[in-house]
């Protein structure tokens, strides 16, 4: 779908609801980079390492060369006299090999996490692992971004700390997957129109089975498979049907999210403003005046981009009635003509 | 074409704009993510550069680098840009003084930007503020005489170089100091699916916007002109496609 894979050293997201398995697919990118023996990162902000760890061994999969940054906020303390620590200034980056339990919350320091901690604690780690080993980490996976988003003291300008951060993976000269859950349709995320590239995962109900599907939403630089591809989850991880495809009512009839529903459903009214355009053409060459139902076709795709399918779709299809009683009427089959008196006479 | 109009290097979109867009004003492209703005931007500079013009690429969010590696596969004469690098450093969190993007900042040629990304130097940080970008293209503009210029992305400009700014106010002001130094730019305005209209494509003297659906046969391309001051222009939401050779509209 990503015409060969994706162009190293920048940051892509992955967004998609919840239970979508964007942290599969993440780790599955890091996996890979570990059988390619280069050296990888992951920081868990979503769950703590251990919980991690279990996840993935249900797939067999080892991470013992992995390097964890646990960075789940601790239980907040909540006595005001105890000053609030950041997390990058008290825990290091460990092995996955060596991740057992969760760790406790002190009782005397709580540890707090924001966007500066964590990219102190990545630079770091990035330089002394360099220092080490002359090898640079080539794959990250934040994971995620949402959790710091919602979670840490991110402060007013929060736009500009990402920003910031994305500046940052960038000059890494990492290949870096942050994940992202789409939390409002309408916002411009700074993560999603900064990032070089967009996954996303989608999951609906057909009937009573789960479907998913992925897409490609951006990918600056190359071009890509723009269609919607089946997805499933299995004991091996995430594989993709690159030639499969998805019937666009089973997902409208699915009743997954009224987000993705409402998506589904403004696509439909559009496909359905092209049949329309399609009868304004007809009706044009058979030398109607269409100057209006093209109007009103048009103003219909603007409503549907403005988040209004349902109006749109009531214009459309009044629009297309109006077409149709425009159109020649299919000619009747011309009953069998009478016997003509010519050959009535010939006889 | 109409001798008082300059071409967006689109064809089809010079029909749609009744023959191209009228020089020394500000223009907005506006779209949701991957429907084509850096591109529709691009191939307008390189009009101008075809034409012996000298223009400039001010690049708010993607470093000149990938932009130099993303838009070589079109094959289009972009060495002859300028591209003035106007991404903000990391942001440093110590109390030390933050340095605005200074005014000996360069705009260089595609053809001289390196294949790596700039890096954040140790002591200091440049940071992008609509003031200092302005200052700097005052200067620029009068020493260098553009004719064209790229803003990619006014989006980018106000989430993240408006801090200490009101951001309308100041959108209003960018736009009318473009206006007086009658260059023709082209600004990208990023909106989401569900878009309100951008307050940039109010102040402007044309918007161009456009359109990326999906359906069962992947994502479908439209492009539509939504506003154009002092001209005739094509009502129309018409289809176009990103080829190997750029963005083509379907006019017809």
């Amino acid at each position: 779908m990503l015409r060969g894979g994706l162009i190293p050293k920048r940051p892509y997201v992955i967004s998609g609801a919840s239970g979508t398995g964007k942290t599969i697919l993440a780790m599955q990118f890091i996996l890979e980079g570990l059988r390619h023996g280069e050296p990888c990162m992951v920081i868990s902000l979503d769950e703590p390492p251990n919980e991690v760890k279990a996840n993935m061994a249900a797939f067999g999969w080892n991470f013992d060369r992995l390097k964890i940054l646990d960075a789940t906020p601790d239980i907040r303390a909540h006595k005001r006299t105890r000053s609030v620590i950041d997390v990058g200034t008290t825990l290091d980056i460990r092995d996955m090999e060596e991740v057992k339990d969760i760790r406790q919350s002190q009782q005397l320091r709580t540890m707090e996490v924001s966007i500066h901690s964590v990219q102190k604690m990545m630079k770091q780690e990035f330089f002394q692992h360099y220092e080490k080993t002359k090898e640079k980490y080539q794959r990250i996976v934040i994971d995620s971004l949402t959790a710091l988003k919602m979670f840490s003291l991110i402060g007013v300008d929060s736009r500009i700390m990402i920003q910031s951060f994305m500046r940052f993976l960038s000059e890494l000269e990492a290949t870096t997957y942050i994940v992202s859950e789409h939390l409002e349709q309408e916002a411009v995320e700074t993560e999603f129109f900064l990032a070089r590239g967009k996954i996303r995962l989608h999951k609906w109900l057909d009937g009573s089975t789960v479907k998913r599907a992925i897409s490609i939403e951006k990918f600056r630089g190359s071009g890509f498979d723009d269609k919607m591809r089946p997805m499933t989850i299995s004991k091996s991880g995430i594989s993709v049907n690159p030639a499969g495809k998805i019937p666009l009512n089973s997902t409208v009839n699915g009743g997954l999210g009224a987000q993705f529903v409402e998506t589904r459903l403004a696509e439909q009214v559009t496909k359905s403003i092209e049949k329309g355009f399609e009868l304004v053409g007809e009706c044009r060459s058979s030398g109607h005046d269409v100057s209006r139902p093209e109007m009103e076709l048009t103003r219909a795709m603007l409503m549907v981009q403005r988040g209004q399918p349902y109006e749109a779709m009531d214009i459309v299809e009044r629009v297309r009635q109006q077409l149709e009683l425009m159109l020649p009427k299919p000619e009747k089959i011309p009953p069998p003509p009478p016997p003509a008196p010519e050959e009535a006479r010939g006889i | 074409m109409n001798v008082n109009k300059i071409g967006t290097g689109i064809r089809g979109l010079d029909k749609m704009l009744n023959g191209g867009l009228v020089p020394g004003r500000a223009y907005i492209v506006s779209g949701p993510p991957g429907s084509g703005k850096t591109i529709l931007g691009s191939q307008f500079l390189v009009d101008g550069v075809e034409g012996g013009e000298r223009v400039l690429f001010v690049a708010l969010e993607e470093p000149p680098n990938e932009l130099k590696y993303n838009l070589r596969v079109f094959g289009w004469p972009i060495e002859g840009i300028e591209v003035l690098d106007a991404n903000s450093d990391i942001r440093r969190f110590e109390p030390t003084p933050i340095l605005e993007i200074s005014t000996e900042t360069e705009p260089m040629k595609f053809s001289a930007v390196p294949d790596d990304i700039r890096k954040t130097p140790d002591f200091e940080s440049h940071e992008v503020s609509v003031h200092s970008l302005q200052q700097l293209l005052k200067t620029l503009l009068i020493k260098r005489a553009y004719t064209r210029v790229l803003i990619d992305s006014m989006t980018a400009l106000r989430y993240f170089c408006m801090k200490d700014f009101e951001e309308n106010v100041s959108t209003q002001s960018f736009m009318r100091f473009l206006a007086e130094s009658k260059v023709t730019s082209l600004l990208t305005v990023e909106t989401s699916e569900a878009s309100e209209i951008a307050p940039e494509a109010f102040l402007a003297r044309g918007e161009i916007r456009l359109y990326r659906m999906r359906d069962e046969s992947g994502i479908k391309r439209f492009i539509s002109i939504e506003k154009y001051k002092g001209s005739a222009h094509d009502e129309d939401i018409r289809p176009f496609d990103i080829t190997a050779k750029g963005i083509v509209v379907h006019a017809n």
